[in-house]
């Protein structure tokens, strides 16, 4: 018990869930109370559903009361014709809410921000009219009258009470062990860079139409309770944008992204609609507070009641810890301790240096009318440090977001081991060992370093989305990683407070613990410290002795010619000169292409 | 020719969805805002034309002007009142924030006019218009051509004034349209009041083509919306493609299946995002891919 006493984030939740227990059998006369508590319940279940979807991975939904209507329907049509009490249906209202959402998930998530948004509107309101035409399903717009339950009528709404705490309580063990897994990290990771997390092999499409579907599922069950509830199921009250908005409102005053912040917005937003009513004892009215809550939340309140009280708490904590200095020259030196097996390619190619590992061929990308990349071939050696460089706009880094998959090319292939990979997902090259940094480094700012160190994945299976976030071998391979790069002291650092040599550091580190046989460097040495740019070249040499192959687009060209076996120089979309070093650094057209051909400077005579 | 009659007919009524929908393609280009509001706004100017043309009996065509003022001036406090503040915690808070504006508008209209419809009937009410076998309901006929001469005119006056000249600079590269004088804040304010204005002109086309009560409003979100997705967000162009698809599908299916008809708007809308994302005329940008 006193171990529980120290744990208040269980604690608590244990005590008030066996207070709502107790409540309705212990005092008398409850009925108005456990009216409100229902909504109270339902609301708090609605919010965590819409949680896993639009709070950990930041897709707004202002349509997902659709699943509830779905539930109420399939409860409905399903009782009658089976004769079972609706409500013992919840199960199946579950899962036909989830299906229903992989198949709409898989086309609506697809959008982002606000075509989402509104998309999920759309959705809500076909589903209305559907309801509404589908009559000899659905009753169109009378709707279903839905049978009184088979219980006596002492017990009054008692049943209905304990079922929806029971999937209150299912819903948030759902949210907990979401967000305890691997899934819920990957989903933080889609909120914070959709396109970054891709990159570090998460399979986003597969991790959100999870999501989506695991969200509706609360809603589901919800549903084909509340519709015989409620006694009547028709389209407008099924599918009412207006509970969708509530919904929204709750889990946004208590906190989106957070456990229990969508169960007491819940809680909140059932009670301040009841309140609402009974002051003003219409709909218009309600409506109006409703929307001026709403105004005010967003402006005043926007990151929620659970987050802003935390952060109190935690500025409070802090008052006075003195930020750690570490000294940036120290950074790299001990990675001559670390076993480089940590960090070298997962796929080791028997045939040794020499074969090609990544290879471009007649690859054409126009923007518009222009040819940023214009009939590049190109070929990466195994093993090597491969170099390309040229002046802006020569098309350096679209031909680097074709080779990782961010653009698709306009034609032309792009090979790696020898595999056609043109068409694959950024996830799945990552998977096939294509690592990838990125010019302005694109962390996981709401993470921690290690949090940012352990989310790449190296392949997609189900196994690892239900495991835990810092489950298996992963955390101490981190650990190895980051005092590889010198940087185990920033281990509990949030991203955000790095520098931007750090940071560029970190990200190489991530893309590390995918364990890449090819690494793509965007511009690595840019816009960070000399010395830096010394330990960055350091660690380059040393990953690819442990038999990793670099490729680095790169400005600063001595770290480049001093460096690299290979260097390709881009004019224009083109491939003007491929060569070693020494060979690019006395080629006349090199010096053109970047100077112009005016770059002598014409000497007056005296 | 019944087909004919009925194309005509679509083609008006998507000329006022053009109106409208390009005032919420124009607040989007330029700020990032969805106004989910838009049909609060409108349903507030057809209620207020109701009221002055109930009490004065006035020709309710005269009141574009004053309503478009009117809703500008609205549109303006809202964004410097609040979209300004809200604006920096990103889209998802900027569409919660204008949804609370909405539920606020239809509780004050539900209060002030009551949940009843109320119809504007001037004279023409119930008139048409003929040419050939061609027979036009005449509200329907002003309200479309009316809609599309003041959409051509606000896309004339944005394309080659000097105010448009700097809202399209805000909105493609804020901080570099700030370099050279142009500020932020009152382009967007500026273009806010003109996507509300939009829907105060709406509004009284509105008012003499349907009854209105405040819930409508939700109807026109829903419309509006779907016609900006998909044409393709800040695009007024694809806007006024997607009204006039919306226009001609409500026209053909209310005279071939008449409950099917947003049905397979909805639809539409779904079938093109599953092969273009972005909408009709919307482009792809750097962000969306990198």
């Amino acid at each position: 018990m006193t171990s529980m006493i120290r744990r208040p984030q269980l604690f608590v939740p244990v005590i008030l869930l066996v207070i709502l227990l107790v409540y309705p059998l212990a005092a008398s006369d409850t009925k108005y109370q456990q009216s409100v508590l229902i909504l109270c319940f339902l609301f708090a279940i609605m919010a965590s559903g819409w949680n896993l979807i639009s709070g950990l991975a930041g897709y707004v939904s202002l349509g997902h009361s659709v699943y509830l209507g779905i539930g109420m329907y399939t409860g409905a049509i399903l009782g009658k014709a089976w004769g079972v009490d609706p409500m013992y249906l919840a199960p199946l209202g579950a899962a036909m809410a989830a299906i229903v959402a992989i198949g709409i998930g898989a086309i609506v998530l697809r959008t982002r921000s606000h075509a989402f948004v509104i998309i999920t509107i759309a959705v809500l309101l076909s589903f209305q009219l559907l309801a509404a035409n589908l009559k000899q399903l659905t009753g169109g717009s009378e709707g279903i009258i839905v049978q009184a339950p088979s219980w006596a009528a002492e017990f009054g709404n008692l049943p209905y009470y304990y079922i929806f705490l029971a999937i209150l309580v299912l819903t948030v063990t759902l949210s907990a062990f979401v967000m305890s897994s691997r899934l819920g990290a990957g989903l933080v990771a889609i909120r914070n860079d959709e396109g970054k997390a891709g990159s570090i092999g998460i399979n986003t499409t597969v991790y959100k139409v999870t999501a989506y579907a695991l969200s509706a599922i609360p809603f589901g069950a919800a549903g084909a309770v509340y519709g015989q509830y409620l006694s009547f199921v028709n389209p407008l009250g099924a599918f009412a944008i207006l509970t969708s908005v509530y919904l929204v409102l709750a889990a946004l005053i208590g906190g989106r992204g957070t456990l229990w912040g969508p169960v007491i917005g819940g809680f909140v937003v059932a009670i301040a609609n009841e309140m609402a009513t009974n002051a003003s004892g219409g709909i218009s009215a309600r409506v109006l507070i409703m929307g001026i809550v709403l105004i005010l939340t967003v402006m005043f309140l926007p990151a929620g009641l659970l987050p802003t009280l935390s952060a109190v708490a935690a500025r409070r904590r802090s008052r006075g810890a003195a930020v750690k200095f570490i000294d940036q020259t120290a950074i790299a030196d001990s990675s001559s301790e670390v076993d480089t097996s940590v960090i070298a390619a997962r796929s080791q190619h028997r045939s040794g240096s020499g074969d090609a590992i990544l290879e471009v061929r007649d690859l054409v990308k126009t923007f518009g009318g222009v040819n940023a990349v214009d009939g590049v071939s190109l070929t990466v050696q195994r093993g090597s440090i491969t170099g390309l460089i040229g002046p802006n706009g020569s098309g350096k880094t679209t031909l680097f977001n074709c080779m990782t998959g961010t653009f698709s090319p306009t034609s032309g292939r792009v090979l790696l081991d020898g595999r056609d990979i043109t068409g694959e997902k950024v996830w799945t090259r990552a998977h096939d060992g294509l690592g990838r940094t990125f010019q302005i480094t694109r962390l996981f700012k709401s993470m921690t370093v290690l949090d940012n160190l352990v989310a790449p994945l190296d392949r997609t299976s189900a196994g690892q989305m239900v495991a835990g976030r810092y489950s298996g071998e992963e955390v101490e391979r981190a650990r190895e990683v980051l005092t590889f790069m010198g940087l185990q002291e920033f281990e509990k650092q949030n991203t955000a407070a790095l520098s931007f040599g750090q940071q560029k550091l970190v990200e190489l580190a991530q893309v590390l613990m995918l364990r890449p046989s090819i690494i793509l460097l965007d511009e690595p040495a840019s816009g960070i410290n000399p010395t830096l740019i010394d330990k960055l070249a350091a660690v380059i040499r040393k990953l690819n002795e442990a038999g990793t192959t670099v490729l680095i687009v790169e400005h600063n060209i001595p770290l480049v010619l001093g460096l690299c076996d290979t260097v390709n120089v881009l004019a224009g979309g083109q491939i003007l000169v491929s060569g070693t070093p020494q060979e690019i650094r006395n080629d006349p057209r090199v010096i053109e292409a970047y100077l112009g051909p005016d770059h002598m400077l014409e000497v007056p005579n005296a | 020719m019944q087909i004919v009659q009925v194309l005509a007919y679509g083609i008006l009524l998507g000329g006022v969805y053009a109106l409208l929908a390009s005032g919420v393609t124009l607040i989007f280009g330029v700020l990032d805002v969805v106004n989910v509001a838009q049909g609060a706004f409108l349903v507030f100017s057809a209620l207020f034309t109701w009221q002055i043309w109930d009490l004065f009996g006035v020709e309710p065509l005269l009141l574009i002007p004053v309503m478009a003022l009117l809703m500008f001036g609205l549109g303006w406090l809202i964004y410097r009142g609040m979209v300004r503040r809200v604006a920096p915690q990103g889209p998802g808070m900027t569409v919660l924030l204008m949804f609370g504006v909405a539920l606020t508008m239809e509780g004050i209209l539900n209060l002030v006019f009551g949940n009843k419809f109320k119809s504007v009937t001037p004279p023409y009410f119930t008139s048409s218009f003929t040419i050939g076998d061609l027979v036009l309901p005449m509200p329907q006929l002003i309200s479309g051509v009316i809609g599309m001469s003041v959409l051509g005119l606000m896309y004339a006056y944005l394309r080659l004034s000097w105010a448009g000249r700097a809202l399209r600079a805000s909105a493609q590269n804020p901080d570099g349209a700030a370099l050279v004088g142009i500020s932020h804040v009152k382009t967007s304010a500026f273009a806010f009041g003109i996507g509300a204005a939009t829907a105060g002109v709406g509004g009284v086309l509105l008012a003499i083509m349907y009854p209105i009560y405040p819930a409508t409003q939700y109807d026109w979100i829903a419309r509006l919306l779907g016609v900006v997705v998909l044409g393709g967000f800040g695009s007024i162009p694809g806007a006024v493609i997607g009204s006039m698809i919306l226009g001609i599908s409500e026209a053909f299916a209310n005279t071939y299946l008449p409950q099917w008809s947003s049905l397979f708007f909805y639809g539409t809308i779904l079938l093109i995002l599953l092969f273009r994302p972005q909408g009709i005329m919307g482009t792809r940008t750097r962000e969306d891919v990198a």
